[in-house]
């Protein structure tokens, strides 16, 4: 079964038609990078994936979302289960001004658990998963404000992966940080696909070809090609394709 | 090419405009600290002479020129405290509902052009209307109860803006955090808005205070007494208050000459209780923005 498939997706901003006609399929365990020039809609797409856009007056959607078969626009979906199982990760590293524990064990706490022994233990499994256990062991109970951008994101990241997402998306995860912490998230993102199936959007074309299996382009709302990662930066099908990837434009 | 400090005339003239507008920038905010100096100065000069242990514990005597203001303390402190009671719960609701619920709908904005127009109303006339609804209307009388929800509405409008602007302030990026994490709105606000807007929203509820204590029109006619030496033993009691006091023993006391020191030591307490509030506010601030990074 599919994991995510957006069929015929047209979404408007009041009037602002931003996405036309979107049709993606996304399988399991894949990593499929969206890229395209700013204000093309990859962002946009993104967020309607976990339903991040109805936090915005004045938007419109047609078309149907289907997660592992369900309509995720039904009406009697909830949208905070969705987003239990469709985890995302922002541009803009967003830690909460709570320990470094409390920011990890947040999204168990608001979905009912209590047990505190297997928060613990899914705390530091997600810590470690998002390649921070070393970094931050010793100082758990300390502001997360305390760490450094790059770490800060690995702890969001971890913050999501906690409350065992099935989809993870990342908004330009990297994009805010500096060329080490960049490095490290790609090898992040390159070992959780074992685990999760992933969304990102990049500006970073060398990212989109390292870390991703699809890729699709976006350009003026409308999704211009979709393939394997590998045939979208030697042999794209649009020539517009192929002038974005080799940096002719955008 | 021209060396560096080998200005132009021009130059020399962009340079001194410069140097004349920030002169007469500083000396406007040096002014207005020294105004204040001269009010505090001169109060304490002419109050301080009042102040004693007997001044601040003991009721007023002999047609009140002698003796102290303890009643009109104690009163001030349970107006504030009744007055808090009622504005700071349903402001801070309100507040809340205005940014978190209804951010940019019709309803905020036409709750927030009335909550600005309450402000700008005469607090003279929060004090007639307290008199119409709650002393005659629902009979509770001049009393505490009256005073307090007459206060509470001038209040009001200033504990909702507070609260609003303390939200607002709140970037955006940690609600879709929490909210990406599958919390819901209300667990949202709670866990993550609030904490973070806490400091600044215990500071305007501070402020509020320190307005409530120093008004005099609203309780005029809803609960102040002229001269009451006895304690409240209910909220339907009246009770003397420092503003009111002040007012009394300065224009229609038995004895306005004879009251003149106490006067002025009943401005300087009042004064200290509003400065003592603010640097609560202050402390209070800083003390909840640390603690809030690590809870």
């Amino acid at each position: 079964m599919l994991t995510i498939d957006a069929k015929n997706v047209d979404f408007y901003y009041s009037e602002f038609h931003a996405l036309k006609n979107i049709s993606l399929e996304v399988e399991k365990n894949k990593v499929v990078a969206l890229i395209g020039p700013s204000g093309c809609g990859k962002s946009t797409f993104l967020r309607l994936l976990n339903r991040m856009n109805d936090l915005i007056p004045g938007t419109r959607m047609t078309g149907s979302v289907l997660f592992e078969g369900e309509d995720i626009y039904a009406p009697n979906v909830h949208v905070d289960e969705l987003r239990k199982k469709v985890g995302m990760v922002f541009q803009k590293p967003n830690p909460f001004p709570k320990t470094i524990f409390e920011n990890v064990a947040y999204g168990l706490r608001v979905n009912g658990i209590k047990d505190e022994t297997f928060i613990e233990q899914r705390v530091v499994e997600s810590i470690k998963s998002a390649a921070l256990w070393d970094e931050v062991k010793d100082k758990m109970k300390k502001s997360a404000f305390a760490l450094s951008g790059g770490q800060q994101q690995r702890l969001c990241i971890a913050r999501a992966l906690a409350i065992s997402p099935k989809v993870v998306l990342m908004d330009e995860p990297a994009s805010a940080l500096d060329p080490i912490s960049t490095a490290k998230i790609e090898e992040l993102i390159y070992e959780l696909k074992k685990d999760y199936t992933i969304i990102i959007v990049t500006h970073n074309m060398q990212q989109a070809s390292r870390v991703s299996d699809k890729t699709a382009y976006f350009y003026l709302g409308e999704m211009i090609e979709f393939d394997e990662t590998t045939k979208i930066f030697t042999n794209p099908k649009e020539h517009s394709t192929q002038n974005y990837v080799t940096g002719r434009f955008g | 090419m021209t060396p560096i400090i080998q200005a132009k005339n021009t130059d020399k003239r962009k340079r001194y405009s410069q140097a004349v507008a920030f002169t007469v920038f500083k000396l406007m905010s040096y002014s207005v600290v020294a105004i204040l100096f001269f009010i505090l100065g001169f109060i304490i000069v002419r109050g301080i002479g009042v102040i004693s242990w007997d001044f601040l514990t003991k009721a007023p005597e002999e047609g009140m020129t002698k003796g102290g203001i303890f009643p009109a303390i104690i009163g001030t402190l349970c107006l504030v405290a009744g007055s808090s009671i009622f504005s700071f719960p349903i402001g801070i609701m309100s507040g809340i509902y205005m940014n978190e619920y209804a951010a940019g709908s019709k309803v905020a904005t036409f709750i927030r052009i009335m909550t600005n127009n309450l402000s700008g109303v005469p607090s003279v006339v929060f004090g007639l209307f307290g008199m119409a609804l709650f002393v005659n209307t629902m009979k509770f009388g001049d009393s505490i109860l009256a005073g307090s929800l007459t206060l509470g509405l001038l209040s009001l409008p200033l504990v909702i803006r507070t609260t609003e602007e303390s939200l607002k302030a709140i970037d955006n990026s940690y609600r879709e955090g929490s909210l990406a994490l599958g919390a819901t709105k209300l667990q949202t606000i709670q866990k993550v808005v609030l904490p973070m807007a806490f400091p600044n929203i215990i500071t305007g509820l501070i402020l509020s205070i320190g307005r409530v204590s120093g008004e005099t029109a609203p309780i005029l006619f809803t609960v102040a007494a002229y001269f009451l030496p006895k304690l409240p033993t209910s909220i339907f009691n009246q009770v003397m208050a420092l503003p009111y006091h002040l007012y009394v023993i300065s224009t229609s006391g038995t004895n306005v000459e004879a009251s003149r020191g106490i006067a002025y030591g009943t401005a300087l307490v009042l004064i200290v209780i509003v400065l003592l509030v603010n640097l609560l506010a202050n402390f209070l601030r800083n003390y909840f923005s640390k603690k809030v990074k690590t809870n």
